[in-house]
């Protein structure tokens, strides 16, 4: 290395440094932000939600909403990356491409897609990478979210593999890249394209033009979306268009770049010392979030109380959701709905109670899945820059009157 | 005749379609502060983003505000020139600073 390029080199680095110590040093977990007021305003085919954003439009559930096993979609959180989203789509003209490596390319109109194929459901909960993302301190990058960018809804569609079949791969086909119809202000942004490895596909992939027996709402990717069960929502392309396949790993900022998290067992770096290496998401982590009571709300003492939420996990399926009324050091089951909707959907769970005592009470959920894994305490959930996969334990305090 | 028409506007209704025209999407006026540096502010970052995307992070050091925009003009591409970015950095840090 010429001199000249050795202190080049150093000056980037201690940009690179600059640019970390921008998260200061000393971590700390919290709840999720919960006091967010819901927007005096409608967006099409939604109730007034949680509003971040109008352009691109983010749109937060609140915690009531999930008391209910299936998310209305009213109600359903919204997140797009870019500022220009398609505001009429013809559905008689809409067209998905399916090109790259295969026997032979071919474009399917909705009507075909409907028609061509087996149609398939399945129930699945949507959530995003960086959904409860406010609980991490320092401040990360990305959407400060509550716990409302999840749902859970039925999703009906035609199998990915079956659209894939009639095209027929191609010998050294192993990538698949997905692009929707939003874009950018600026022609050189990087387009919002995800792509999966083949290894990644199973049955249980579709593309997907209904939401709970309705057309898709437009701002949750009307008309048809990808539907990735058991990972989290960034591959989930909506307004889906294009399906190409290739050999090799094409590369796009929304993959090398964003939803990634540290390559290392925990997943997990410190403000100070970032993680050299990381990896995409991917997969959900168990997690559960209490619909009822909300925080700093009022109970008579003596009362019947019923807690409600909703827990899932990345498919591995909920085996019990915990409840403690004592800061974590006693935990009694709670009661959980059948588990008729499949496992990559909510589990619904309630318990009942009265409490006995006036003042302050901290009301814990936390579920466990079959193969025994559990959620932490929010203090022992470990930081990432990205602010990605908090699965803290849900903590809702009421006041006993 | 009326049965008709009904019939015939029922056909060409989709059974489930509810986006049969433009969608509007509607304009929250976000309650930004006005100060030294606003203009940059609404003409560099409104052209991606809604200034929802600067409320929602809340009050932040200096050097946090100044990793955004250069994760915008860096990954994004946002032609953001060193001097707008200087001006929209200092109206962030005064006006959704923290201190630090």
């Amino acid at each position: 290395m010429k001199r000249r390029d050795f202190f080049k080199t150093a000056a980037v680095m201690g940009a690179a440094t600059l640019g970390s110590s921008a998260f200061g040093s000393e971590v700390k977990i919290q709840q999720p932000i919960d006091n967010r007021p819901i927007s005096k305003f409608n967006f099409p085919e939604k109730r007034p939600m949680i509003t971040h954003s109008d352009r691109p439009p983010l749109l937060e559930s609140t915690r009531d909403v999930f008391t209910q096993a299936i998310t209305p979609n009213d109600e359903f959180f919204v997140r797009w990356h870019m500022p220009e989203i398609p505001t009429y789509t013809d559905p008689e003209k809409f067209t998905i491409s399916v090109n790259g490596l295969v026997q032979k390319e071919y474009v399917i109109s909705l009507k075909d897609l409907k028609n061509d194929f087996e149609q398939v459901e399945v129930t699945a909960v949507l959530q995003c990478g960086g959904n409860s993302r406010s609980a991490f301190l320092p401040t990360t990058g990305g959407v400060l979210w509550g716990s409302g960018a999840m749902g859970c809804a039925k999703w009906k569609g035609v199998r990915l593999s079956d659209l894939l079949h009639r095209a027929g791969l191609k010998e050294g086909a192993q990538w698949i890249g997905f692009n929707g119809m939003e874009t950018a202000a600026y022609y050189k942004t990087p387009g919002f394209v995800r792509e999966l490895h083949l290894d990644e596909l199973d049955d249980h992939v579709i593309v997907a033009y209904q939401m709970n027996g309705e057309d898709l709402p437009y701002l949750n990717g009307y008309p048809v979306r990808l539907i990735l069960p058991g990972y989290y929502s960034d591959s989930w392309v909506k307004m889906l268009k294009n399906i190409t396949v290739t050999s090799e790993y094409q590369h796009h900022f929304f993959m090398d770049e964003a939803y990634r998290v540290p390559d290392n067992a925990t997943e997990s770096e410190m403000p100070d010392h970032l993680a050299k290496k990381t990896k995409p998401i991917t997969k959900m982590n168990i997690k559960s979030v209490i619909g009822f009571p909300e925080d700093n709300s009022t109970i008579a003492m003596n009362s019947q109380l019923v807690v409600r939420g909703v827990a899932f996990d990345s498919g591995i399926g909920i085996k019990d959701v915990l409840i403690s009324l004592d800061g974590g050091k006693t935990w009694e089951s709670s009661i959980l709905d059948n588990e008729a909707r499949g496992r990559y959907a909510y589990r619904a769970f309630r318990f009942s109670f009265k409490p006995k005592t006036l003042g302050k009470l901290e009301i814990m959920a936390k579920a466990v899945d079959k193969f025994g894994h559990e959620q932490p305490f929010a203090k022992n959930v470990l930081w990432n820059r990205g602010g990605y996969k908090y699965n803290g334990i849900d903590v809702v305090t009421v006041e006993v009157v | 005749m009326t049965k008709i028409i009904l019939i015939t506007l029922l056909a060409l209704t989709p059974l489930f379609a509810q986006v049969k025209e433009n969608i509007e999407v509607p304009y929250v006026a976000y309650p930004i502060k006005m100060g030294k540096g606003f203009d940059q502010v609404n003409g560099n970052c409104l052209m991606c983003h809604s200034f929802g995307y600067i409320l929602n992070q809340g009050p932040q050091p200096r050097a946090f505000w100044k990793a955004k925009i250069h994760k915008m003009i860096d990954a994004f591409k946002a032609p953001i020139s060193d001097e707008d970015a200087k001006i929209v950095e200092d109206y962030l840090a005064t006006y959704y600073g923290n201190g630090k």
